[in-house]
């Protein structure tokens, strides 16, 4: 009996044994499933009534990687375990409608079918309202409602310039557009309402377009942007671009047309369409840039404020160009002259203008919301999503724009200050945009008894930083810099509106990633006693005296204070 | 007679320990009063000049974290010499960077989970950004020496703070020996301020610092 068991468990033994030997697997991949899932393999073809795609971007919708098909159409994605037993497997390419297949687990994707976009842009259609996009897209519309992008032709400054108004809507106060050239309507449609600008016969006067009952038509809409296939080169257009636009229905579904950064979204209200147009700065370029033609004959001379690189990166060498407004030149040039490995390379104005807030934390994984979330979400990261905010000019964009140091020695009854300004955080010169912007440091060297230290050597604020009190805000006098393009008529008065300049007067504005260095002394009247300086760098959203003239409620923002 | 040799065993380990310097060693204690803020937590609190004093930084692990568009902690003393790790444990991707003349550095964009480091050798103020994100911003303040205290939420302090070193991997650090010393505050908000201290041979030298709302001033004047 005792032999028998001994028997028997040696056998067990010996079939454990055997097993392990045999199988060493069997545990190992149980363990596997459980903590480290296996990778999921998926294949198939993308392709047309004209044969296979190439170069589509295909991915399990909302994933970040993709893969490219090849010439054949064909895709592979091996990816990590998926919880769901059914997923949608995305095609999207430029020039086409997005399309997707459910795939039911690993293995063959039924062929993904793409259709292409035929051109024929409808020159009478109306844009969407943005109420209609808000439906779906609470949040998206919610910031860009907020931004200024979205009231930039009720922008109450832009119609005081334009029809020569105070604050107050007092009439014939300069400068004003309307003022110099009564029977114009210019071309600031083309950037303050560029949805009424596009859509002729509709007038071109910005209060006629405010009458409209169409809330699209003020501001830049949802839909004028997402209507846009391409950005070309336009010698006629104020900025030198001009958007393609592609204003139709889907001909495969009674869904409308509309253009973006994703792949991935395939959903019935939209036929979605991926161009990676919208991840590139030259989608901004047709408004954030702006040049005025002097006319026949009419010359300035460029050399004498910009370097060789920068005329030709603001594309200035014929000398018959004025340049207003240049972000997306000044952007530029400051990209092309980056090697290739610098880390800032590739950085694109929607990096900074269209990236998460604190204030809208916690993170969202989806860019529509409500219902139409539950129906068609798409859970992506929220590094694939892009808030429409657009800040730019606002007090929290500046705070980080500039920073300062300073450095202080004393040399017997001499004290030499060194001022270091630099534009840390701006991907163009800051300031930029509008010349009616600027940025002063206004420095001040004191004693131990705070009594002002007399300036021997450096520059000082001009007139045009306002006379008077220096609590008040104006700087006129006060050891500093200022910061500014100053746009000049031939008489010579500076500061000028654009439509009377004939030429830039100077350009001191800060180059991206640039530090600037002042040097000012101050006597010392004891050479024991023991001075401090402060540095302010402030923000001027319009010059004092425009700001003065149209009662303008405009505010100075502080970006930064130094002291040694 | 065992409670005389009980009596006479704690002497003996008292004087020990009082001949050795460790138990009133030399130190700084202080509270900072502020005006202005609401809280007087946060505020650097160190001496301009002190002895040289060799640390190991060999462990140190000094880190400045990336979190919901925020760098943590928004104040990062270290000694010259240390590095700083900078993770991203954010969902979006960080761009850490600093064109302050103490250190210039761009660490590119990086996504969650990865982490970057940089030597700072160069004493002075390093103000850090994100290249994306215009409300990230922090500074690292770079220290000549270790003997430098941040206020807790009392204002109070104590130099040197050998718990901010022990925390972060460098132990021994020895205390302030006696003689005079000038301390000073660096709060991104409050006015910068200076006062001259007598460290005695035995014990610790109590000190208030009543500060305004105002503008900081340099790290150290040349």
């Amino acid at each position: 009996m005792r032999g028998r068991k001994s028997v028997l468990v040696a056998l067990v033994i010996f079939f454990i044994l055997f097993g392990l030997a045999y199988f060493p697997d069997l545990y190992s991949l149980r363990a596997e499933n459980r903590d480290d899932p296996p990778a999921i393999h998926l294949f198939g073809r993308v392709m047309s009534r004209y044969g296979p795609v190439e170069n589509a971007r295909v991915r399990i919708a909302g994933r970040d990687k993709f893969a490219l098909t090849d010439r054949s159409g064909q895709f592979e994605i091996r990816t990590d375990y998926l919880q769901a037993n059914a997923f949608l497997v995305t095609a999207g390419k430029e020039g086409w409608f997005n399309n997707a297949e459910m795939a039911n687990g690993p293995g063959r994707v039924k062929d993904i079918f793409l259709n292409p976009i035929y051109l024929g842009d409808r020159k009478d259609y109306q844009f969407i309202s943005p109420v209609t996009c808000s439906r779906c897209h609470i949040k998206v519309t919610r910031y860009w409602d907020k931004s200024k992008m979205a009231h930039t032709t009720s922008n109450p400054k832009v119609l005081d310039m334009f029809y020569g108004m105070d604050n107050n809507k007092q009439e014939g106060v300069k400068p004003g557009y309307r003022l110099d050239f009564p029977n114009s309507n210019g071309n600031c449609t083309t950037c303050h309402a560029p949805s009424a600008a596009v859509s002729s016969p509709w007038s071109q006067e910005l209060n006629e377009v405010l009458k409209s009952p169409r809330t699209e038509w003020d501001g830049i809409s949802c839909e004028y942007c997402h209507k846009v296939r391409k950005v070309v080169k336009d010698q006629e257009a104020p900025s030198g671009y001009k958007p393609i636009f592609e204003r139709q229905s889907s001909r495969t579904s009674s869904s409308i047309l509309v253009f973006g950064p994703y792949d991935d979204v395939v959903v019935p209200p939209m036929a979605a369409s991926y161009n990676p147009l919208f991840g590139e700065g030259r989608f901004c370029s047709t408004c954030h840039s702006h040049y005025k033609k002097l006319g026949k004959g009419n010359k300035w001379n460029p050399e004498n404020i910009y370097t060789p690189a920068e005329r030709k990166g603001l594309g200035l060498d014929g000398g018959n160009l004025l340049p207003i407004q240049t972000t997306y030149q000044e952007w530029k040039q400051w990209q092309d002259e980056l090697p290739p490995d610098a880390p800032n390379k590739g950085k694109k104005c929607q990096g900074c203008h269209m990236s998460w807030r604190k204030e809208m934390l916690p993170y969202d994984n989806y860019i529509i919301d409500g219902n139409a979330r539950r129906m068609w979400g798409v859970h992506r990261s929220p590094q694939r999503i892009n808030p429409h905010h657009f800040d730019g000019g606002t007090e929290r964009q500046l705070k980080t724009s500039l920073s300062m140091e300073l450095e202080g020695e004393i040399t017997g009854d001499r004290l030499k200050v060194h001022v270091y300004v630099t534009n840390t955080n701006g991907g163009h010169w800051v300031p930029t945009g509008e010349t009616m912007r600027s940025v002063m440091l206004v420095l001040r060297a004191m004693d131990s008894n705070a009594v002002p230290l007399k300036m021997t050597k450096g520059n000082t604020l001009p007139e045009w930083t306002g006379k008077g009190a220096v609590e008040k805000g104006n700087y006129a006098g006060q050891p500093g810099e200022i910061f500014a393009r100053v746009l000049e008529d031939d008489s010579g008065r500076i500061n000028v509106p654009f439509w009377q300049a004939t030429g830039v007067a100077s350009d001191t504005r800060i180059r991206p990633k640039t530090t600037q260095e002042f040097i000012f002394e101050f006597a010392l009247e004891d050479p024991e006693d023991e001075p401090s300086v402060e540095a302010n760098l402030i923000y001027r959203p319009v010059i004092r005296q425009w700001a003065d003239e149209k009662k303008w409620p405009v505010k100075d923002i502080l970006i930064t204070s130094k002291a040694w | 007679m065992k409670i005389q040799l009980k009596y006479i065993v704690f002497i003996a380990i008292f004087l020990f320990m009082g001949s050795t310097g460790k138990v009133f060693a030399g130190g700084i204690k202080g509270t900072v009063k502020v005006k202005g803020l609401r809280s007087p937590a946060n505020v650097l609190v160190y001496l301009s000049k002190s002895p040289d004093v060799p640390l190991d930084l060999k462990r140190a692990r000094f880190i400045m974290d990336q979190q919901n568009l925020t760098f943590i902690p928004h104040v990062l003393p270290i000694p010259v010499g240390a590095t700083v790790e900078f993770p991203n444990n954010d969902e979006v991707s960080h761009n850490v960077f600093s064109l302050s003349r103490t250190k210039k550095f761009n660490l590119g964009s990086y996504k969650k989970g990865k982490s970057k480091s940089v030597l700072f050798s160069k004493p002075g103020v390093v103000e850090l950004r994100c290249d994306v994100h215009a409300e990230m911003s922090a500074f690292i303040m770079v220290l000549k020496n270790p003997y430098w205290a941040i206020t807790d939420d009392r204002g109070q302090f104590q130099i040197p703070d050998s718990t901010y070193f022990e925390k972060r991997g460098i132990k021994g650090l020895p205390d302030l020996e006696p003689g005079k010393y000038l301390v000073k505050t660096w709060h991104e908000k409050l006015k910068s301020k200076k006062k001259t201290v007598v460290v005695p041979e035995n014990g610790t030298v109590s000190m208030t610092l009543k500060l305004t709302r105002g503008i900081p001033g340099v790290l150290y004047k040349r």
